[in-house]
């Protein structure tokens, strides 16, 4: 499979994007999106604009974002290192945000209840006090009830592991140390004499690493491994779930076996995520979905990504 | 207050009269046309001491310096206006062949020596390497050698029958440029700032994780003062953003973060300034919290004031305003474009949250000054707490045309004349501007012209 930076930007766009179609047609709301800068101005937009966007949604896409810069600047030559910093800290927060929540609450997945407002933040937690305003959390309560099956898919899909994500980043500065500092700080740096004996081999390894980070799915973050958590970017590796998700819209008997045969809940991980693309259809909500509308959106989405 | 209010407009009048400023449009420098050539792009704009001169570094590598002429003082119809005075290549791109870089010419920030003698000295930055010029006035030539033709060639001695002494004979003046030092290869990150110390022998230097301390005379060797890189580059969370000496205490100075602290340090502590003397922070306001809070936090300049007793900084939304004898808050605080907190996601995802906005005293510090996007820019009268919005635009571009106060309509309706967030121009931003030290002359960069305003001489 291969694996660079536009085909990345392609699949967490198109993540995205499913994402917020399920819930905007959830809600009976249109969009048109005509070309590609339009539609991730679309989501940002529809992220600043929105009220009703449940904040686990609203944090997956900037996640999205981040990560997607993340990746932009490390094909760079030189990255910039202050915006680098500044994400991967946006990165960090938010997922030491999603640790605490799911250190809070098990995940249930695939079950009819739905989780408490209180599992959404608006949680305290020694290092980051997010306080969310009062209403966001009015309204989450409200939406909970129809996003009853979603939230702990959205959740359990939302959580990544530790590791993976602290390795994601350090990976990221790391490779922006070689690119930047081969020098050692002195306190009398002369001029002209600024190339230590020890860079030679930092570049040889970290050629190295770079040709293998190229290789795999997880080219994203060097030292990233797949794991058993349901990792964010495992996701991206399995074209099938997406697949499944576009399928499933055209359906026009919304009763698909599929559909919500009430699992346990299970603390095995990886039958969280092959159950993902049945509990998630929009058909859950019981909601009519005007097939026009349906594959206008989704003729758009395969001209933006298909081609 | 709002009683107040209505007072004031009936005794002063509103927008104008009494102690209020009224600017003026003056001059505008740089191409007409709407396609901007990439080295044209202005990226810094600096007034020497007395204000005579004014400095602009572009994309390109360029310095153009202006200079105000003097005979219209005298009339008092308008201050001088500003014509080129001299133009250079400061700095030419190169490239790192070991690490396979390209090494930008853009300038980055252009600091004024003050005069000590006829000549004028300026320290100008790329990325990587700071330039000492020296711009000097020539406008006499010696003429009459006896072994030179007038073009320069040598004549054959045989052929001289009379000796003559040279004598020097005026001609057009001719404004010379040229390099005086050069202080390479002590940056491994891009610089971000440099500031000239009121000994006006030393100067600084900051780049991302680093600050030098030079001496003017020594281009060898540079001491290093700030050290922020941790020893495993993966812990690494906080970047300098800018750096400046105190006008008047030359062993103090501040450095600005990405997280939105000042640090104040005395060299005379110790070599190495790594423990702060003050650090200014302002506790974050948790109804204010979201994703992006702290890249909107990231300080893009600070800036003393004239008299070193306070300084300013901006970050993307406000300019705060800090005693600094009072480090857990600022004592002023202004919203540059409150309007644009609802927009965050949508000015990440197109990278204007990271545009960095310069700000600048007027010379009494009594008024601040910062761009804004769709090519406005903000004044904030610290006395009267009053604040105003203006466009820098080629459509006010009579001389002496007072400029008309602008509106951003942040939601609901729109009135006549406002202009709503929707239609700012985010490609049309102001983030270098610059205050004359003693008059009420401005100088604003847009994208790839200058402007000059200047207030309403009655």
């Amino acid at each position: 499979m291969l694996c660079n930076g536009a085909a990345l930007k392609k699949r967490v766009l198109r993540k995205n994007y499913n994402t917020l179609k399920r819930f905007m047609l959830g809600r009976g709301l249109k969009r048109k999106l005509s070309d590609y800068e339009e539609n991730m101005a679309g989501l940002s937009s529809a992220f600043d604009s929105s009220r009703n966007l449940p904040y686990p949604l609203k944090r997956q896409l900037v996640l999205n974002m981040c990560l997607t810069k993340l990746q932009t600047y490390k094909m760079l030559v030189e990255p910039n290192l202050h915006r680098s910093v500044l994400i991967a800290n946006t990165v960090r927060q938010i997922q030491e945000e999603m640790r605490q929540e799911s250190s809070q609450q098990p995940i249930n997945v695939c079950s009819g209840i739905a989780p408490h407002p209180h599992s959404y933040p608006g949680i305290d937690s020694s290092g980051i006090s997010l306080h969310l305003p009062s209403g966001s959390s009015q309204q989450e309560s409200s939406c909970c009830n129809s996003w009853s099956a979603e939230g702990p898919i959205e959740n359990s899909l939302l959580m990544v592991s530790d590791d993976d994500m602290s390795s994601a980043i350090s990976s990221i500065l790391k490779d922006l140390d070689f690119m930047e500092d081969i020098s050692p700080p002195t306190s009398l740096i002369p001029a002209g004499d600024d190339e230590p004996l020890k860079s030679p081999e930092n570049t040889c390894l970290k050629l190295e690493d770079d040709r293998q980070d190229l290789k795999g799915a997880e080219c994203v973050f060097g030292s990233f491994e797949i794991s058993n958590s349901t990792s964010y970017l495992k996701d991206l590796a399995i074209d099938d779930i997406f697949e499944d998700i576009d399928t499933s819209m055209y359906d026009s008997d919304f009763c698909s076996p599929l559909l919500m045969a009430p699992r346990p809940p299970s603390a095995a991980t990886e039958e969280t995520l092959k159950t993902f693309p049945s509990c998630n259809s929009p058909s859950t909500n019981n909601i009519p979905i005007c097939r026009t509308d349906l594959s206008e959106l989704d003729h758009i989405m395969e001209i933006l990504v298909g081609s | 207050m709002f009683l107040k209010f209505s007072l004031r407009s009936i005794f002063y009048g509103a927008g104008g009269g009494g102690n209020d400023i009224q600017w003026c449009f003056s001059q505008v420098k740089g191409a007409v046309d709407d396609d901007v050539a990439e080295a044209d792009i202005i990226s810094t704009v600096e007034f020497n001491h007395s204000g005579e001169l004014l400095a602009t570094g572009d994309k390109g590598g360029r310095v153009v310096i202006f200079q105000q002429e003097q005979e219209n003082k005298i009339q008092s119809l308008s201050r001088g206006e500003y014509n080129v005075y001299s133009t250079f290549q400061s700095h030419e791109p190169e490239f790192d062949y070991l690490k396979s870089l390209e090494i930008e010419e853009k300038i980055n920030k252009i600091r004024w020596l003050p005069q000590k003698n006829a000549a004028q000295f300026l320290l100008s930055t790329n990325d990587k390497t700071i330039k000492l010029w020296k711009i000097s006035e020539r406008d006499k030539r010696p003429e009459g050698y006896n072994l030179k033709e007038e073009d320069g060639r040598y004549r054959d001695p045989s052929t001289v029958t009379t000796l003559r002494v040279p004598v020097f004979r005026p001609m057009d003046l001719m404004v010379e440029a040229s390099p005086r030092r050069i202080f390479a290869n002590a940056h491994t990150y891009h610089i971000n700032s440099i500031s000239i110390n009121s000994d006006y022998e030393t100067y600084l230097s900051a780049d991302d994780l680093r600050i030098n301390l030079w001496h003017l005379e020594i281009t060898d060797r540079s001491f290093n003062i700030v050290d922020i890189k941790p020893a495993n580059m993966e812990e690494l969370t906080e970047v300098i953003t800018a750096a400046e000496f105190h006008p008047n205490s030359c062993n103090t100075f501040v450095y600005s973060s990405s997280k939105g602290t000042i640090r104040l340090c005395d060299m005379r502590a110790s070599a190495l300034c790594d423990r702060h003397s003050k650090l200014f922070e302002e506790p974050e306001d948790p109804s204010n919290r979201s994703f992006f809070s702290e890249i909107i936090s990231s300080i893009s300049d600070v800036k003393f004031s004239h008299s070193g007793r306070y300084m300013m900084t901006r970050d993307y939304l406000s300019v705060k305003i800090w005693d600094l004898n009072m480090e857990n808050r600022p004592v002023e605080t202004y919203q540059v474009h409150e309007y644009l907190r609802s927009k965050l996601c949508s000015l990440y995802e197109n990278d204007c949250i990271f545009d960095k906005f310069e700000c600048c005293w007027n010379g009494s510090d009594s008024v601040v000054m910062t761009g804004s996007y769709n090519n406005f820019f903000r004044m904030f009268d610290r006395n009267t707490k009053r604040d105003i919005t203006l466009e820098a635009s080629r459509e006010n571009n009579k001389p002496r045309t007072v400029l008309k106060p602008r509106k951003v309509c942040a939601s609901g309706k729109r009135k006549k004349d406002e202009i709503s967030v929707d239609s700012l121009d985010f490609n049309k931003k102001i983030l270098h501007t610059a205050w004359h030290p003693k008059e009420n002359i401005i100088a604003v960069a847009t994208t790839n012209n200058l402007y000059i305003f200047q207030d309403k001489v009655n």
